[in-house]
């Protein structure tokens, strides 16, 4: 029987809301003919837990909360740009220790949120085990400073408006030097074990190719947008905080395929520890909170957009006030939200274990998806 | 505030290059939209770029972006974020924040619905990020955005067709006090 006596019929594969593979509860209904990939229809929406409209109700230092559950996997990165929204509607002076302080943070922050991927991704790949744990165990001593400072593992709400709720340990700068050393080893070992490896490299290479002007058309943002070429990064184009003065390469990719997402992503966090490294030289002494916002929290009338580069890109807030002590509209806008629009675009004509790969390969976290 | 003003105000804070941009740009808006009106200047200082707030008439707003996106000169490649803002009596205001990616340059414009007109032309054939953007403020404000090409609920259920829960009129704290009057106890 020759080839073009089979008919083929398209099928329904439903994969998710619970699926391993889904990083969280997503669902997408694949159309299949065969092996082949002909359609995609993402769900989102499972984790949706109105923050916005929460935030409304709750004055500003209660919404610090909700941004570390939206963004549960960079909280300090969610914080940031919340606080920073509310501080330019104030219109304060943060002083420069706490500063200094916030960028350690957000930049560690970082370096735990690419680890996690990075040890995701392999389990994506189909290598349980040695990536991912390795990986973990050093998520795990980025975690352990972070409690160390914030008192919590995961919902830190260290970040105030006008500076931080309390100051580091004594042992700080010694603890960041600790916890580099052993993130540098840890970023050498995943690099050993994925980087050139064989069959991780022909599951990842020319999988799931977006380029740079759709993706730039689809709004992605950070290491997902910068693997497809585009040298986009909001640290580099709008500098804030004293990214100005701090020296760091923006990595691109060149051909915007999975491989590309990962690699991007493994040499972000060389750059972090280099970025990590100046700020701690420059680590003043002084205030960790701005006066003007220990008490006074109403903002006037107003509206602003502020948006930092998060380990998945652009998280934006926009916050409107009228003058109360609460925001009358609090947007929050997720890079993964937008990246994980582009699926379709990266999905379609490749095989379904493809698909898990390029899903991985975007790094989404569903609470800031769904808020 | 009065036009001259504004203009004072922008030459004191803006380097030549982004005011050469922003003179770029208005003409374009004053060029091909007649009703265009600026409402507020917002110098952001501490992110060292402007952000310019434009609000337009709903009716223009396909052929304003368009413009922009197509002229070289300003080529807002990138729909950073799209929402919107119950501002109850005085209506719904839809919220687009752009940025080019070549230039630079950021613009964020708004465009003020009344509340017996909900519906604006959907961005989506500008822009595809816009989707899904457009598919939450729709559902929820309850905004229809003309010729969207999915126009089904995208965080709620999708049988959840007349509640809005962003809007100031949907109570928080009430629908909570509901839900639990509606389990009847047994006597």
């Amino acid at each position: 029987m020759s080839n073009k006596q089979i008919e083929t019929q398209e099928i329904l594969v439903n994969m998710g809301p619970q699926h391993p593979s889904t990083h969280g509860v997503f669902r997408m209904v694949l159309s299949v003919d065969g092996e082949m990939i002909t359609d995609v229809q993402p769900y989102i929406g499972y984790l949706h837990r109105g923050a916005e409209k929460l935030c409304e109700t709750m004055d500003y230092r209660q919404g610090i909360g909700f941004m570390d559950r939206t963004e549960y996997l960079a909280n300090f990165n969610a914080e940031l740009s919340y606080v920073m929204a509310v501080e330019r509607l104030l219109d304060i002076e943060v002083p420069e220790r706490a500063n200094w302080i916030r960028m350690i943070l957000v930049e560690l922050n970082r370096l735990s949120s690419h680890f996690m991927f990075v040890g995701a991704f392999g389990v994506d790949c189909g290598v349980f085990g040695t990536p991912f744990l390795y990986s973990f165990r050093e998520r795990e001593r980025l975690i352990d400073f972070f409690e160390e400072i914030s008192g919590d593992r995961m919902m830190y709400a260290y970040f105030r408006p006008g500076g931080l709720a309390w100051d580091v340990p004594a042992n700080f700068v010694s603890r960041v030097e600790e916890v580099l050393s052993s993130s540098e080893q840890g970023i050498k070992d995943m690099d050993g074990l994925l980087t050139n490896n064989e069959i991780f490299l022909s599951r990842t290479k020319q999988v799931g190719i977006i380029d740079g002007k759709a993706a730039i058309d689809w709004g992605m943002s950070g290491p997902s947008l910068r693997a497809s070429g585009i040298e986009y990064d909001i640290r580099r184009a709008e500098p804030y905080l004293y990214y100005n003065d701090i020296d760091f390469d923006v990595i691109t990719g060149i051909n915007g395929d999975v491989f590309d997402r990962y690699f991007v992503r493994l040499q972000e966090m060389r750059q972090s520890i280099n970025i990590v490294r100046q700020c701690l030289a420059n680590l003043t002494s002084g205030a960790i909170l701005a006066d003007a916002a220990a008490r006074n929290l109403r903002t006037p009338p107003g509206e602003v957009y502020i948006r930092t580069e998060a380990p998945r890109g652009e998280y934006g807030i926009y916050l409107v006030s009228n003058g109360d002590n609460r925001p009358y509209r609090l947007k929050i806008r997720s890079a993964g939200f937008s990246n994980l629009q582009a699926l379709r675009d990266m999905v379609i004509g490749s095989y379904i274990p493809d698909a898990v790969v390029i899903l991985g390969s975007i790094d989404i976290v569903l609470g800031e998806v769904d808020r | 505030m009065s036009e001259n003003n504004e203009n004072q105000q922008l030459d004191s804070f803006l380097d030549n290059k982004t005011k050469d941009l922003f003179d770029k740009l208005w003409n374009i808006i004053e060029k091909n939209i007649n009703d265009v009106s600026i409402t507020r200047i917002d110098l952001e200082e501490k992110m060292s770029k402007v952000d310019l707030i434009v609000s337009i008439d709903k009716k223009d707003i396909l052929n304003l972006f368009s413009q922009l996106r197509e002229n070289e000169n300003l080529s807002f490649d990138y729909l950073r974020c799209l929402t919107a803002v119950d501002l109850q009596d005085q209506g719904i205001e839809v919220v687009y924040q752009l940025y080019s990616m070549s230039t630079k340059f950021n613009l964020t414009v708004k465009s003020m619905l009344s509340n017996d007109d909900l519906n604006i032309e959907s961005v989506t054939s500008i822009w595809r990020g816009a989707n899904w953007y457009e598919r939450e403020t729709s559902e929820m404000f309850g905004i229809i955005f003309n010729n969207h090409p999915d126009p089904r609920n995208l965080l709620l259920p999708e049988d959840m067709l007349d509640v809005f829960p962003l809007r100031k009129s949907h109570p928080l704290a009430e629908i909570e006090v509901l839900q639990g009057e509606d389990i009847e106890p047994s006597h």
